[in-house]
């Protein structure tokens, strides 16, 4: 995404990224970053909780009238309700590529 | 005052986070990070949400994870539009890397539209786009295409829209 985000930009459109990822910042150099420790598929906040979803979303509109330099990284002060080994995010099936790797011995 | 700083390994567990620093670790600095100035207020601004949780309309192609599947280092490339009046009911998600359920009973999980509305009608953002965007994101060994076409034909597309900020999303 961070490769968009930077077309995207160059085309003139100023965005933001909310990233959970966000230290891909390092190799990909997004124009402007807000980081959240949100759980994958759900960076805005849990189903059917408008509070915190609206919350998310204003602070990374915020990003743009506070960021003044190219690759602002924002923090942003959320904390998901549940404790990461409570925390079911993985796809039903591990994904292709995670079983390709473990067909090949990739995964030590 | 000090931000205190994301874990941003929080939810991955120790796999993915090896595997992520190193390929971080690996990768070239960026040369140089673009930037385009935001020059009008957020409340006179048209935004569009752009995520890459593999989202499609009911009625346009949904993303390919027979291709994924059958090749497990490709991913689908292709955008695709999603209308902002879009709900759970209105959409195919299509991802293989995430638990899509959360998702598919409440869209704005990972696309916030009914929430952009609200601040939009609270006078926060000047405007929603008439569609927003969806990719997904994984892109296996070669993400060429998404940057150097679906990249630019979605800011064409923005750009024809009159979008004035995009919020950006990786899921």
């Amino acid at each position: 995404m961070g490769l968009v985000a930077r077309q995207i930009e160059r085309a003139g459109i100023p965005t933001v990224t909310l990233n959970m990822l966000w230290e891909f910042q390092r190799a990909v150099g997004m124009p402007r970053v807000a980081a959240i420790a949100h759980p994958f598929g759900r960076p805005f906040g849990e189903v059917n909780d408008a509070a915190t979803q609206r919350a998310v979303l204003r602070a990374s509109l915020a990003v743009f009238e506070t960021a003044e330099v190219a690759g602002h990284v924002e923090h942003l002060n959320f904390v998901w309700h549940e404790e990461p080994r409570e925390t079911r995010w993985h796809p039903l099936q591990p994904a292709p590529i995670i079983a390709h790797m473990k067909a090949h011995g990739l995964l030590g | 005052m000090t931000q205190q700083q994301v874990d941003a390994f929080r939810f991955t567990g120790k796999f993915i986070k090896k595997i992520i620093s190193e390929a971080i670790e690996r990768a070239p600095a960026p040369a140089e990070i673009p930037w385009t100035p935001v020059t009008l207020p957020l409340a006179e601004a048209r935004v569009a949400l752009l995520t890459t949780a593999g989202i499609s309309m009911h009625g346009d192609p949904p993303f390919d994870m027979a291709g994924e599947r059958n090749n497990p280092t490709w991913g689908d490339p292709s955008w695709r539009r999603i209308h902002r009046d879009a709900d759970s009911t209105a959409v195919a998600v299509n991802h293989l890397h995430i638990d899509t359920r959360y998702i598919e009973r409440d869209i704005n999980v990972a696309l916030p539209l009914r929430r952009l509305e609200e601040l939009v009608a609270e006078g926060v953002v000047g405007a929603a786009a008439a569609t927003h965007y969806s990719i997904m994101g994984f892109q296996g060994a070669d993400s060429s295409t998404l940057e150097n076409v679906s990249g630019p034909e979605i800011a064409a597309a923005m750009r024809r829209d009159g979008v004035d900020l995009a919020l950006l999303v990786p899921v």
